[in-house]
């Protein structure tokens, strides 16, 4: 029951970024969406997130325009679901944001940008991969409860190839164009999800990020499955996630800058994008879509 | 082909002198595992490996090793590998019994001690099928082998810990190798072979076997001759079988992968 007492520590604070993905490629608070700029703006409110001028393409809009000068909306996004979630904490979130971002700036980052200067590209690509397959047993314990009995098989065989001639699992054959088994990023909160569960409402957590009450919990399952929490004493194992994200985020330095740059109010797009991702994950699968997270924004 | 003769009589009465000691893992194929454009590659492997060592009196070690190996190959045709490893060793009868000592056991034997080796090769290539490589080849174990001995010595009893220690080899030779159809590699070839342990007990014990002050042991013999095969398998993996022929045989095979 160690790693309970993880989250307390002063350096797993720019340890933990996302609370649903153990994926090492997930960083901290900021990145913990991975949807690009782009996919943000498309699923934000626009009530909320009205769009930037300067980033609107003209062209294509233009090129929607029909023989009566009526611009057309394409029949995809019109239909497309904008999922949202209820934000009945927004102060309390809006303040964690904050925090969160002055904690990736004031020390994530530089720690990052230090650490990225002193070992090569290669040897930190070496150690994601490393952390990445440590995280197996969160990805094959969530394909078994979600039945993807394919996806256990081959999380079962990346860990066994990647192990064995991978070094450990520094490099990743398996991911080779030879072998082609791709990652299952399967999580606990996803599981949660594809039982039915919805997200509930939005939840900014300090050090860990967005989140909601199903996904915290989903947390606390995958906390039960990463082997470095087991490690005694605690330190080492709040030392060993702290290490995790930092070099994971000295290989993402810049994906945060662009999506809070790209937002009129990054709160929401952060949200919003948080919302769609975890949706999006979930049903990948086939899982079954909590009708409450399908909700369409008010006009 | 008159040159082709003489290697192969050559490599022959090299195989067939008699007295030769076996080295600590497979050398592989003389030409590098990786692709011909150059990068690494890596595996897993089991090597079962006998040898003899003297010092006075002669006694024969056995070895079941695993082990994990990382190598990079150039474009022009060189390869440096290193493996990590864990052993187990079995010093057969080194406890044996004397007219005056009696001892609970003959062998000495330890489990699950990490070694490592570090190789390095070059490959000649005489056309697309022949060609010839040097190899040199090195292990360490980092740690010492430990067991416990007990007896009767003049019908006192004793016990005693009896340490293998600083066990290392160093291998060096050359390989003659044929691409036959399906990229499988056959090769054979001669190395020299020296190893090196020291056997040190607790406390000495008058009469018993290495139980009587540091005792260093070395191969007995130094030239070995070594036969193996690599087959591609599917996706990117090769397998590789190798024997090393001495007065015992030591064998193994490993899975490679090729990045």
């Amino acid at each position: 029951m160690k790693f309970f007492s993880f989250p307390v520590l002063p350096f797993v604070f720019f340890a933990v970024g996302c609370a649903h993905s153990p994926d090492p490629a997930a960083t901290l608070a900021p990145p913990l969406v991975s949807p690009p700029t782009r996919q943000v703006l498309i699923v934000s409110d626009p009530v909320q997130i009205p769009p930037n001028p300067a980033e609107m393409p003209v062209q294509s809009e233009t090129r929607n325009v029909d023989e009566y000068g009526d611009i057309e909306v394409p029949e995809k996004v019109s239909r497309e679901a904008k999922p949202e979630i209820a934000d009945p904490l927004e102060p309390f979130n809006r303040a964690m944001y904050h925090f969160n971002d002055k904690l990736y700036f004031w020390l994530l980052k530089p720690v990052a940008q230090g650490y990225g200067k002193v070992v090569p590209e290669a040897a930190r690509v070496g150690v994601s991969n490393f952390f990445a397959n440590l995280a197996f047993p969160i990805r094959f314990v969530n394909c078994l409860l979600q039945a993807n009995f394919e996806g256990a098989a081959a999380e079962l065989g990346r860990f066994t190839i990647n192990t064995l001639w991978g070094v450990g699992g520094f490099l990743d054959p398996a991911s080779s164009k030879d072998i082609h088994l791709s990652k299952q990023d399967e999580d606990f909160g996803q599981t949660l999800g594809a039982y039915g569960i919805g997200q509930g409402f939005f939840i900014n957590w300090p050090l860990f990020g967005p989140s909601s009450p199903r996904d915290t919990v989903g947390l606390v399952g995958d906390g039960f499955l990463t082997p470095y929490s087991y490690l005694s004493p605690w330190y080492a194992g709040a030392g060993t996630r702290g290490y995790d994200m930092v070099n994971d985020t000295s290989l993402k330095i810049g994906d945060y800058e662009s999506l809070k740059g790209a937002a009129i109010d990054p709160y929401v797009a952060i949200r919003d994008a948080y919302v769609q991702y975890r949706l999006k994950k979930v049903n990948r699968k086939g899982g079954n879509t909590p009708a409450e997270d399908l909700e369409l924004p008010k006009k | 082909m008159k040159s082709l003769k003489a290697i192969v009589i050559i490599l022959f009465v090299i195989l067939m002198a008699p007295g030769r000691a076996a080295a600590g893992g497979p050398f592989g194929s003389p030409q590098p595992v990786g692709k011909e454009a150059g990068g690494i590659h890596t595996g897993i492997g089991y090597w079962f490996h006998e040898d003899n060592y003297k010092n006075g009196t002669e006694r024969v070690t056995r070895q079941n090793q695993v082990y994990s190996e990382l190598g990079y190959g150039s474009r022009k045709g060189w390869e440096i590998t290193v493996r990590v490893g864990m052993s187990d060793l079995k010093l057969i009868d080194a406890f044996s019994s004397t007219a005056s000592t009696a001892t609970s056991k003959t062998d000495f034997e330890e489990h699950g001690k990490f070694f490592s080796t570090l190789g390095a090769k070059g490959f000649y290539p005489f056309n697309q099928t022949f060609g010839m490589g040097a190899f040199i080849q090195g292990s360490y174990y980092f740690s010492d082998f430990t067991d416990n001995l007990s007896g009767t010595q003049s019908g006192a009893p004793f016990s005693v810990e009896v340490r293998v220690k600083n066990l290392w080899d160093v291998n060096f030779g050359m390989g003659f190798q044929a691409t036959v159809p399906y990229g499988i590699k056959i090769y054979i070839g001669p190395y020299v072979h020296y190893s090196e342990l020291k056997v040190s007990p607790s406390k000495d014990v008058v009469g018993a076997a290495f139980a009587s002050g540091e005792t260093t042991m070395k191969n007995k013999n130094v030239f070995g001759g070594f036969t193996g095969i690599e087959v591609p398998l599917a996706k990117g993996f090769r397998l590789n079988l190798e024997g090393q022929y001495t007065e015992r045989l030591s064998a193994g095979a490993a899975v490679l992968y090729v990045y």
